[in-house]
């Protein structure tokens, strides 16, 4: 990918004041309208084009690890992978931002404590399966049948990513912050396709959004691809004004930030490299299995 | 006449206040952080692998330093090399440290610990348990599984008597994993911190690092402890005030304020040990250096100076004599006491 300006981040101590004032800065690029309909039109043919060589009624939905995973392991796209199974670490996300979630309405003083409401909540919808109202989060099921060392090891992991995250930024700084949160954009020429892009802050400053996405160990040499994959599915599936002034990606374990400006140049690299991710998926899809 | 005081007598291992208290320090007065310490820290490192590192034509990936690998290349370049062609082997200091391990994380996070032998197992149980952990201990015959499980209730029964479960406020973490990459990615620095607490550092050090041992007091652990520090401060920009060893046998605690020569002397050592795994991932010939662990080197028959220290060209098992002072080195100083694992797993 060839984006045009893209940045890592000096950060002065504290890194939360300095990683909040990343965030917060105003925007500056803006993707025109028409730009943007240009795209959305270019992307829809070029992926309802692609994905004509699935099998009949076959519908494939596209996220971010996909999309990975296409562009770094060729290899191992396509398949299903086998059955998802639940581990504290695969976890460890969705507990994680519920959590700060609840730190940041104040509904809990630390992470924390907010992890072990929200895993005593989730155990609890999981068990009141006669409420047609509650959806238990996916993880609770498996959560509540683990002996008491397990459940133990889901809280500890969940902990340890909800402090990182909740201690990276300085909160009461950011303009209506939103924790988690999914983009779903179904491609119009097909309906066979869905992009699902996921952060996990959003703020508004200046009135267009900011993701923050947390990632795992180091920046990967393709973190470009994997910052701008979230921007690209707010894009496609909002309005002009729903288009990200740009992604910050945080890997805690590292203390790397990397910043990427979205500008039309970002979004068209982007969209050029999902097709492809999205060609290679298929094309490994629709081999024999052994 | 009176009896004579002895070191068993007077030794009483901190517990409660007193051992969060000398954990925490008194609370003022924390060091001053040097904005320029940690980016001069990480310059000194780039440029002295520099020249060290090749380019993975090889394809191998990068040059990994963990306390493990670093620990072992300074030891015996070529006992390094032939763990890592061997088998691993689990034993039963590597199951206890990870059984341990579990169990403290588990009294950190929910200060409960109702049935010890149950809740590691179910703490291993639940991850992807890398080293095998489980298998282990189930293949163990019974009379060293209970004596196994006898240990780790004593294990169990010390942390709870002593550990205070820490306070949210104080923002405690457990098993975090900090990675440090240099030039440009091809060398990384990596471990598990047990413990962490204490929010990030603004203009004084605010981080606490703990490391927890199931085994017995060594000198190495320092070596350990100091390597985290740096990483603590390359990673975080700041370096943590305090580093501690717990050991759960005992209740001992070393704790140590983190100098400007405590990170010196670290970086140093990790200077020493990455560019001599950078020289062996290059394919250069390893350097042989005797020493009392050429015992159970597999690569002992091959290997003259290490026969001549060993007497003898025939290897010793782990595992064969769980008493022994060395072997209990060869299972934690180079297999990791519970194991550090190495790949972060998929976030959902």
């Amino acid at each position: 990918m060839t984006g045009p300006v893209t940045t890592g981040l000096a950060l002065a101590l504290p890194r939360a004041g300095a990683l909040t004032d990343a965030v917060m800065a105003p925007p500056t690029d803006v993707v025109p309208a028409e730009a943007l309909a240009d795209l959305r039109a270019q992307v829809a043919g070029d992926l309802a084009a692609v994905v004509e060589a699935m099998a009949e009624g076959e519908r494939l939905r596209f996220d971010a690890f996909r999309f990975v995973l296409a562009r770094r392991h060729p290899e191992l796209a396509g398949g299903d992978g086998g059955p998802f199974v639940p581990s504290p670490a695969r976890c460890r996300r969705a507990v994680g931002l519920s959590a700060v979630a609840r730190c940041l309405r104040g509904r809990s003083p630390t992470p924390a404590s907010a992890v072990a409401e929200v895993l005593a909540a989730g155990v609890e919808d999981a068990a009141d399966v006669g409420d047609p109202a509650g959806r238990p989060p996916w993880w609770a099921a498996w959560y509540g049948g683990l002996p008491a060392g397990g459940r133990a090891m889901v809280e500890a992991e969940a902990v340890t990513w909800a402090t990182q995250l909740w201690t990276a930024l300085e909160w009461e700084r950011l303009a209506q912050a939103t924790v988690g949160g999914d983009d779903w954009w179904d491609c119009p020429r097909t309906r066979r396709l869905t992009l699902r892009g996921q952060a996990d802050v959003r703020v508004r400053p200046g009135g267009r959004p900011v993701l923050l996405v947390v990632g795992g160990g180091v920046p990967p040499p393709d973190w470009r691809g994997s910052l701008g994959f979230p921007a690209l599915v707010a894009a496609l599936a909002g309005r002009e004004r729903s288009v990200p002034a740009r992604v910050v990606g945080l890997w805690p374990a590292s203390g790397q930030v990397r910043i990427l400006p979205v500008d039309s140049g970002v979004l068209t690299d982007t969209a050029a490299a999902v097709v492809d991710a999205v060609a290679v998926w298929v094309r490994r899809r629709g081999r024999p299995s052994r | 006449m009176p009896r004579t005081p002895t070191v068993a007598d007077a030794f009483r291992p901190p517990e409660g206040a007193d051992l969060l208290g000398r954990l925490r320090g008194p609370g003022t007065g924390r060091p001053a952080v040097d904005p320029g310490l940690a980016g001069g820290l990480r310059d000194w490192l780039e440029d002295g692998l520099a020249g060290a590192v090749g380019g993975d034509a090889a394809g191998t990936g990068p040059v990994r330093v963990t306390k493990e690998t670093l620990t072992g290349v300074l030891m015996c370049e070529a006992h390094l090399v032939a763990r890592r062609t061997a088998p691993r082997v689990v034993t039963v200091e590597l199951a206890r440290g990870t059984l341990v391990d579990a169990l403290f994380r588990q009294w950190v996070t929910t200060g409960r610990l109702d049935d010890p032998w149950s809740d590691a197992l179910g703490a291993v149980g639940v991850g992807d348990d890398g080293d095998g952990i489980a298998a282990f201990v189930a293949s163990l015959p019974v009379e060293r599984r209970e004596a196994l499980a006898d240990e780790i209730a004593d294990h169990a029964a010390g942390i709870v008597a002593r550990w205070p479960v820490p306070s949210p406020t104080w923002l405690p973490r457990t098993q975090e994993r900090v990675v440090v990459p240099l030039v440009g990615g091809r060398v990384v620095m990596s471990g598990v911190v047990d413990l962490a607490f204490g929010g990030p550092a603004g203009e004084r050090a605010s981080v606490c690092v703990v490391e927890i041992k199931s085994g017995r007091r060594r000198l190495e652990h320092r070596a350990d402890l100091h390597f985290y520090a740096l990483l603590e401060t390359l990673r975080s920009g700041a370096p943590p005030f305090r580093i501690a060893t717990y050991y759960t046998r005992t209740g001992e605690l070393d704790v140590e304020p983190v100098t400007d020569d405590v990170l010196v002397g670290a970086l140093q050592r990790v200077l020493a040990g990455a560019v001599r795994l950078c020289r062996l991932a290059a394919g250069t010939e390893p350097e042989r250096t005797p020493n009392a662990l050429c015992a159970w080197c597999t690569a002992l028959p091959q290997c003259g100076p290490g026969r001549a220290r060993a007497g003898t060209d025939v290897p010793r098992v782990a595992g064969d004599s769980d008493d022994d002072d060395d072997l209990a080195l060869v299972s934690t100083a180079l297999a990791g006491e519970g194991g550090d694992p190495v790949d972060e797993e998929p976030d959902r």
